[in-house]
């Protein structure tokens, strides 16, 4: 059923021309009446993340459950609040450094509830991310072309230490495929664009496809073959570098076996451009994860605004401190200030991918952000103090029914991880019942 | 870092050099009797200036397709640093892809055809020029086992009904995707064994050259290898001083001085444009090559190594030489300028790239300043700030200096320790602003107070008493080795390195001092020729 489906949103897309401009379907039924079964199977998950925490003086809803309101950090959020779960209180401890290092700490535990192991050398290693389970899962199934997608806006400065003592993978990843490997994000929208649309020509013959086929599994095999060979003649630590290409080569033959399964193309679209300004780069990865989804391209996306302890000028909001400077804020009231309108800029672009989803039709009468969950979230509660706990965390989208949005969910002290218990299972991976370090169990009050 | 350190006394910059105290020439004794341990290298991926400059070399390719790469990691200061090279599927997904593009491209301006594919019997020259392409991407001899497997391609591409020129065509494109071209291999013949062995001669001539210009070696280089010549230290050193002096070189310049120096970062600075409206981009190019040609000049010239700290001459064009206040050359490309007469200007410190990049957007730092200089020439990196005191306040009242306002800052306990090393090195260098203009006075209107405070009680007053006590610390040598020495193998600098640290900057200061010097001393060394196997290593 769910190939059908996706069929016929390509078809319903060619025929569109231009994707981006899709018209916003009014929701025939409301979510939780909708019956299960009308609903498409496909679940996509796409990851927000922000650097330095959040000021969450301006962040935290007053009320609970189902009487809330947006806060003025939250104010973007207005026209798809119905679509929100704001979940405060949750902690993960696991984020916490030995001595200093909280941001790469932070941010290599973010999705994987592991603690990474203080050092810069050889023996760097956290935990697979919550993100990666589920694209395993998918992979499994041969949903789609690529199991996942990895975005961030940042390269990084290239230069000097990353976080008092932890490596720069720890700071600069939030997706891990396995405790050593963390997966490169693509910093430029342009790359990305070209990596799922360009050179598939239309007009490929299945008879060419096959031959593509042919010989790119023949390099795997080659190369495979080479590799086996010396790993006999490497040490430990060395085949464990090896164990990356073995594990990326099998990911390439995972791809090249599906290559002509679908569709290459679903429309037409404008190459992004190079721009390095934060607000169009945002934009356009935004616009790439929709366009990701839509063309059913990939179902886990993560994306990062920054690397862990971004010194970003935000410029254009008028600042001209550095964010992570800001983030800690002394108590001064300045500061707050300008967190504060970093955090609801932050918020505005998440908001658009929310919007976006929510425009994109999939199936009759359901949109993507029904069928998704949007997570949005930070390495540290606070940046001053490095707090792991309270994190700020927003869930949009019903991923298919089963989240119950437009509620302030209160978990004071619940572990994180028992979040991505609830999202894991809602994304159809099954038997999940531990995760991370402090994962117990699904998250009360996930659901409504 | 060697000497990573708590902000005890005994760590501290010293004021005077003690005789017969961290001086490498005098103090041998810990060293004296240990068994020289060279370590080992990580299998090593190569990094994206790597690759570019490789494909560049092996198919005259300058498209620099590794920009549509992910970004890499960096460890231990440097990109090329081994252990944190990982390799992802979308990396592989994207070297697969390059593979394609570059065989077709250099394929078309028949770069690779060194004899013509014959239609009947194709398999001779289709040997001689997969085995040939080989050699050079893999670095090293090819088996004629690996050439048969190599061209079962051909055999593949007649199946499909494609013809030889396909066929050949996969073959290359199978060499840039396997693992001998991706990582820099050097096999462990006994895996486990802590008993050091001389690399063969084409791992070192792999070393060599990725050392000098990120790049695979030439045929020159190959060839000595294969004549087995680099095991003698007068071919290693002929070889060096001819890359050296090749344009190759540059690599040096942009990889290992652009992240020991910071200059990589001048890319991402953003000085606020509301109170540093002069900085531009034509500025960030000018400051950027000022200290590229400044290094560049190190590699090839006669200067001593910690001239650096206070060379009277530099590189600027017109617009750099008005922000710096010097008398314009006359040139919009920079032009070497002599500094006698401006001792402010001389040596790194003077340069705005560095203090640019060591700055804050709206101000400077002193704190930056002063942690670079302990970092990146004095290795005695303090430790950072306990949790919840990062950052400078606000001033009490408008007016005061910025020394004041770190004076306050730092008058909790806890950060006194550190601070009173790195503040008074920062403040020395007050004079320039946040984009490297000499100014007497803040922003606020007090007027500069570039005065240090040494916790011995020295003062140094201004950039360059700051400079001359930089320059005379027997601390400059060793570091400056040990950063050298990470980028040279792509791998941190533990404990059990610190001997051979010290011997080779020994060395190379009883030769001369130069950045040559320096060089060939860690060219020479075990660390580099050598290799052991990896006995205690165990899954954590």
């Amino acid at each position: 059923m769910s190939k059908k489906l996706s069929l016929s949103r390509r078809t319903l897309l060619r025929g569109a021309g231009a994707l981006m401009a899709l018209p916003l379907l009014e929701r025939m039924v409301p979510g939780t009446a909708r019956a299960a079964e009308a609903l498409p199977t496909a679940r996509r998950l796409a990851v927000f993340y922000v650097p330095n925490g959040i000021h969450m003086q301006k962040w935290t809803p007053t009320g609970t459950g189902a009487t809330w309101e947006l806060t003025p950090s939250l104010q973007p959020l207005a026209p798809v609040k119905s679509d929100v779960l704001v979940i405060s209180g949750l902690a993960n401890d696991s984020g916490r450094p030995d001595g200093d290092g909280h941001h790469a700490a932070g941010t290599a535990a973010l999705l994987s509830c592991t603690k990474a192991f203080k050092t810069e050398g050889t023996d760097f290693h956290a935990g697979i991310s919550m993100d990666q389970v589920i694209a395993n899962h998918l992979a499994q199934q041969k949903a789609t072309r690529y199991p996942s997608l990895e975005l961030g806006n940042d390269a990084g400065r290239g230069i000097g230490n990353c976080d008092s003592g932890y490596a720069c993978p720890y700071a600069n990843n939030i997706s891990w495929a396995g405790p050593r490997t963390p997966m490169a994000k693509e910093a430029r929208p342009k790359a990305v664009f070209d990596r799922l649309f360009a050179g598939v020509d239309p007009g490929t013959t299945q008879a060419q496809i096959e031959k593509r086929r042919a010989y790119g599994l023949s390099i795997i095999d080659f190369v495979r073959e080479d590799a086996t060979t010396l790993q006999k003649q490497l040490g430990a630590t060395d085949r464990r570098k090896l164990d990356e290409y073995f594990t990326s080569v099998r990911d390439l033959e995972k791809q090249m076996e599906a290559l002509g399964q679908q569709g290459p193309t679903c429309g037409s679209q404008v190459s992004p451009s190079e721009d390095e300004d934060p607000r169009t780069k945002t934009k356009a990865m935004m616009d790439l994860i929709v366009l990701a989804f839509q063309c059913d391209l990939t179902r886990v996306a993560t994306f990062m605004l920054a690397n862990a302890r971004s010194n970003k000028v935000y410029g254009f909001l008028g600042l001209s401190g550095g964010h992570h400077a800001y983030s800690h804020h002394q108590y001064v009231q300045s500061n707050y200030d300008a967190l504060a309108r970093i955090d609801r800029w932050e918020v505005e672009q998440y908001a658009y991918l929310v919007r976006r989803l929510k425009e994109s039709q999939d199936g009759p009468g359901a949109s993507l952000l029904d069928s998704s969950l949007v997570y949005f979230t930070s390495e540290v509660e606070d940046g001053n103090a490095h707090i792991h706990r309270n994190l700020p965390v927003l869930l949009a989208g019903k991923g298919g029914g089963a989240v119950g949005t437009d509620r302030h969910l209160r978990a004071p002290g619940m572990p994180i991880a028992n979040l991505y218990i609830s999202m894991m299972r809602a994304m159809g991976v099954p038997n999940v019942t531990t995760f991370g370090a402090d994962g117990t169990g699904e998250l009360a009050g996930f659901g409504g | 870092m060697l000497l990573l350190a708590g902000c005890k006394g005994d760590s501290l910059p010293k004021a005077r050099v003690l005789p017969d105290q961290d001086n490498p020439h005098t103090q041998n004794d810990e060293c004296e009797n240990v068994s020289g341990d060279p370590g080992r290298v990580t299998l090593h991926r190569l990094n994206r200036a790597e690759y570019d400059a490789t494909v560049r070399d092996l198919l005259g390719d300058t498209t620099r397709p590794a920009r549509d790469f992910p970004t890499d990691d960096h460890g231990y200061g440097f990109d090329n640093n081994a252990d944190v090279l990982s390799l992802s599927p979308l990396l592989l997904e994207k070297y697969a892809t390059a593979a394609e593009k570059l065989v077709e491209t250099a394929w078309a301006q028949g770069q690779l055809r060194t004899c013509a594919l014959d239609a009947i019997n194709p398999e001779p020259c289709a040997r001689d020029i997969v085995s040939r392409f080989a050699r050079r991407a893999w670095r090293r001899p090819v088996t004629s086992e690996e050439v048969d497997r190599l061209l079962r391609a051909l055999t593949l591409a007649k199946q499909q009904g494609d013809t030889p020129e396909a066929g050949v065509k996969l073959a290359l494109r199978t060499v840039l995707v396997s693992p001998h071209f991706l990582f820099r291999v050097e096999k462990d013949p006994e895996p486990t064994s802590a008993t050091p062995r001389r690399l063969d001669d084409f791992e070192l001539a792999s070393r060599l050259s990725y050392f000098l210009w990120s790049s695979m070696p030439d045929e020159p280089l190959l060839q000595a290898a294969e004549q087995g010549k680099l095991r003698t230290p007068a071919e290693l050193e002929a070889q060096m001083h001819r890359m050296l002096a090749d344009p190759k070189a540059q690599a040096l310049v942009s990889n290992f001085a652009g992240q020991w120096l910071f200059t990589r970062a001048l890319d991402s600075a953003e000085p606020d444009p509301a109170l540093y409206g002069a900085f531009n981009e034509k500025l960030r190019e000018a400051m950027r090559q000022e200290t590229e040609l400044v290094f560049q000049e190190f590699i090839t010239g006669d200067h001593k190594l910690r001239d650096l700290i206070d060379a009277p001459f530099t590189f600027v064009n017109d617009a750099l030489a008005t922000h710096y206040g010097l008398p314009p050359p006359g040139s919009g490309t920079p032009r070497r300028v002599d500094l006698s007469g401006h001792p402010e200007r001389q040596g790194i410190f003077g340069h705005g790239s560095l203090l640019t990049v060591t700055s804050n957007s709206d101000r400077t730092s002193p704190v930056q300043r002063g942690v670079w200089v302990l970092e990146q020439l004095l290795c005695s990196a303090p430790p950072p700030p306990p949790p919840n005191v990062e950052g400078l306040p606000p001033p009490v009242n408008p007016h005061m200096t910025m020394k004041e306002r770190m004076a306050l800052h730092r008058s909790l306990p806890q950060c006194q320790g550190c601070h009173r090393m790195m503040d008074p090195l920062g403040l020395s260098l007050e004079n320039y602003d946040p984009i490297g203009r000499w100014r007497l006075n803040e922003v606020s209107g007090a007027p500069v107070d570039a005065t240090g405070d040494l916790p011995d009680g020295t003062v140094l007053n201004g950039s360059v008493d700051m400079r001359r006590f930089i320059k005379e610390d027997p601390k400059l040598p060793s570091c400056f080795t040990e950063h050298l020495l990470t980028y040279a193998l792509g791998r941190g600098m533990a404990e059990a390195d610190h001997c051979a640290v010290r011997e080779i900057a020994a060395t190379a200061e009883a030769s001369g001092g130069r950045l040559s010097d320096y060089i060939l001393a860690i060219v020479l060394s075990d660390h580099f020729t050598s290799r052991r196997g990896d006995p205690e290593a165990q899954s954590p």
